[in-house]
């Protein structure tokens, strides 16, 4: 990837450490809109760092590089400011926040977008097109309103998770999206419904990094871009032919042993 | 005038109260003046702080202030407003009055009504339980009794506002409710005043008669000034398949110790215990709960929600108490409590006293702070901190708003807290 074009969201030589322990140790990956990469990485190798330390978790120490996108350096910027940058994450673990509505907290995340902070009521989204812009994605995604009364998460299968992280990107309308492990903890329809939803966003406006251990995410969601990472490094680069090689040989030529097809990752 | 006899009996006279009831404010004065203030020697106040305390500075009589708040709710079957510790004045729907609902304040039941209020009155909340309890009988500054017949059924709340102007007087309200076999109804006490910067002394009691396969909400708001000492006790009794809902909110004073009682002694009997409180700046709250099942087939639930700010600190401590022939009880008791400072302290202490097997009992406490994850995650999708905090706070107390019967007293409760949260 030497000598190429700045990518609209590049990643330049990032290290993190989390409790002290350095975890990323100079990744660099540029992402332009229009552009899937796939990350992909055995136990262990950083993925989950990298997407929490993308999105500005507050348990991930940066100790260096930058980030760029918009003219600005994402790291120095707080979470939420990230997110209305148009940065998105779909976690691995979606977290439960027992309380708050589903309705309410996409309500009030498209109002901040919007810039309404209480005051001007004429920058609120209208309950009418709150419901419009919900319809397509939730018929979509094969969830039905009940979903909007449910708190956070909050008694959601594996499945409902990552198809509601799904559904909060189809809404917020980001530019660039990190996708954590989407396709683990999901049965093979909800892969589907996840991928067919992801694919009808995908175009000119949307850069997408998948990153994932298995390749199987990879069959419903074509990349453009492989890149392989190992013990906090990114060790390979390449096309989708990179994937079609790990599913094949697996990590094991850096040292893992472990197979990148088939079952469930258990973490 | 201080706190004395005399005193006693020119507030049983402006009330106009008959001799049986001025007795009972005498004996109550005498408990009072044989007992000691409680001391950090007994177990009950061990980790409660009177010392600042002065009850000799306190006035026995508050005279009606004009600077008195609107009606809470709008929307009601009987509105009583009390002023400081004058009789209260009454608004009843005669249509509701027809059916032979008694609502007035308590000291004229005393008198038109013995035979509902005297057998009643002071028998669940007792003067001998300690020195302020005897004080709150003895000196009680008026309140509300309110008799449902049998069968009948109030779609509206009734409401009583009790207003203190919070000039450094004793303003004790008490409220009685007696539900007839197979009533319902909501019924809400609103206690407020002032954030001045005099200490007064209120309470704020309440002893519910929930008769048998009666249907009682009991709410007391409680928004006493910012240097107030609160000392209440509600103690609600649930007879044969009788439901009882308390619901208690904790919002204002600046030392609240409330006892919460229920005492199930029929079977079927359920009763439902929750409460919410938010404290700031140097609050103090003290509850002592406790869900009696005195007979099997008896199902209690309890839930107290709390956030604290600032220096604020509060005290949960309660008792699941099971007697020996209660089979088949079912038992609940939670108490949650949120920290959003790291000078805030919440101390929370659940017991059981279980002496029959065959019963089901759940307890737990937690005390903790905002959970940063769960902020992360409303961040990362672009809300601020400080509205992801306060979604936070409000989506903690959803589930005790939630059983706040009445909507307008529910939106209330959450527009005072939204202010309070900040």
């Amino acid at each position: 990837m030497r000598g190429r074009n700045l990518a609209d969201f590049e990643i330049k030589d990032l290290r993190a450490t989390v409790e002290n322990r350095e975890i990323l140790k100079g990744i660099s990956l540029g992402i332009s809109r229009g552009q899937v990469h796939a990350v992909m990485g055995p136990n262990g190798s950083g993925k989950s760092t990298l997407s929490n330390t993308l999105m500005g978790h507050p348990g991930y120490q940066v100790t260096g590089g930058e980030v760029h996108f918009k003219g600005r350096n994402l790291l120095e910027l707080e979470p939420d400011e990230r997110a209305r940058l148009g940065v998105y994450l779909a976690f691995q673990y979606p977290t439960v926040v027992p309380g708050v509505t589903m309705a309410n907290f996409l309500r009030t995340a498209l109002n901040a977008k919007r810039g309404y902070d209480g005051k001007d009521k004429s920058k609120a989204i209208t309950p009418r097109e709150f419901r419009e812009l919900l319809k397509e994605p939730m018929r979509t995604l094969r969830m039905d309103d009940s979903f909007l009364s449910r708190y956070i998460n909050d008694g959601f299968s594996g499945g409902e998770k990552k198809r509601a992280e799904i559904l909060q990107m189809a809404v917020l309308k980001p530019e660039i999206a990190i996708l954590d492990e989407t396709d683990s903890g999901l049965d093979i329809d909800s892969i589907r419904f996840v991928a067919e939803a992801i694919n009808e966003m995908r175009g000119p406006d949307l850069g997408v990094l998948i990153i994932t251990h298995y390749s199987r995410i990879l069959e419903f969601i074509k990349p453009d871009f492989v890149h392989v990472l190992v013990h906090g490094q990114i060790v390979q680069s390449g096309g989708p032919e990179v994937a079609a090689q790990l599913e094949k040989s697996g990590y094991s030529e850096w040292g893992e042993p472990v197979p990148a097809v088939a079952g469930e990752e258990v973490t | 005038m201080g706190l004395e006899l005399h005193a006693v009996e020119e507030l049983a006279a402006l009330h106009g109260e008959p001799e049986w009831l001025r007795a009972r404010r005498r004996e109550a004065f005498e408990i009072y003046e044989r007992l000691p203030l409680p001391s950090r020697s007994d177990e009950e106040w061990r980790r409660t702080d009177i010392r600042g305390l002065d009850l000799d500075s306190f006035q026995t009589f508050e005279q009606a202030d004009g600077s008195a708040p609107a009606d809470p709710i709008a929307e009601t079957a009987g509105v009583l407003r009390q002023r400081g510790s004058e009789p209260g004045q009454v608004e009843l729907n005669p249509e509701v009055a027809a059916r032979g609902v008694i609502f007035m304040p308590l000291s004229q039941a005393a008198s038109e009504y013995p035979e509902l209020v005297r057998s009643r009155l002071f028998s669940e909340v007792r003067p001998e339980r300690d020195k302020l309890a005897a004080l709150h009988a003895a000196l009680f500054s008026g309140g509300t009794f309110l008799y449902v017949p049998e069968g009948v059924s109030i779609e509206k709340p009734l409401v009583s506002q009790f207003w203190s102007s919070g000039g450094g007087a004793a303003v004790l309200p008490h409220t009685l409710l007696v539900a007839g076999r197979g009533s319902s109804f909501n019924y809400i006490d609103e206690f407020l005043s002032p954030d001045l910067d005099r200490p007064a002394l209120t309470s704020g009691s309440a002893e519910v008669f929930a008769g048998e396969a009666s249907n009682v909400g009991y709410v007391s708001l409680q928004r006493w000034g910012r240097h107030a000492w609160q000392f209440a006790n509600q103690r609600v009794r649930v007879e044969r398949d009788a439901t009882a809902r308390l619901v208690s909110v904790g919002l204002g004073g600046r030392f609240a110790k409330n006892r919460i009682e229920a005492s199930l002694v029929g079977p079927g009997a359920s009763a439902e215990l929750k409460a919410l409180f938010f404290g700031s700046a140097q609050q103090f709250f003290d509850f002592h709960t406790l869900q009696q099942h005195v007979v099997g087939h008896t199902s209690s639930d309890l839930l107290f929600k709390g956030a604290l700010r600032d220096e604020a600190r509060s005290l949960y401590a309660g008792l699941i108490r099971i007697e020996p022939n209660a089979t088949h009880s079912d038992a609940y008791q939670a108490n949650r409590n949120l920290l959003l400072s790291k000078t805030a302290k919440a101390n929370s202490i659940p017991m059981l006293e279980i002496l029959n097997n065959e019963v089901r009992c759940t307890h737990g406490a937690t005390v903790a702070p905002v959970d940063p994850e769960h902020v992360f995650y409303l961040e990362s999708r672009g809300i601020p901190a400080g509205t992801a905090e306060r979604m936070i706070v409000h989506g903690f107390f959803g589930e005790v708003l939630d059983r706040i019967p009445v909507a307008q007293a529910r939106e209330l409760v959450e527009s005072e807290l939204e202010s309070r949260i900040g």
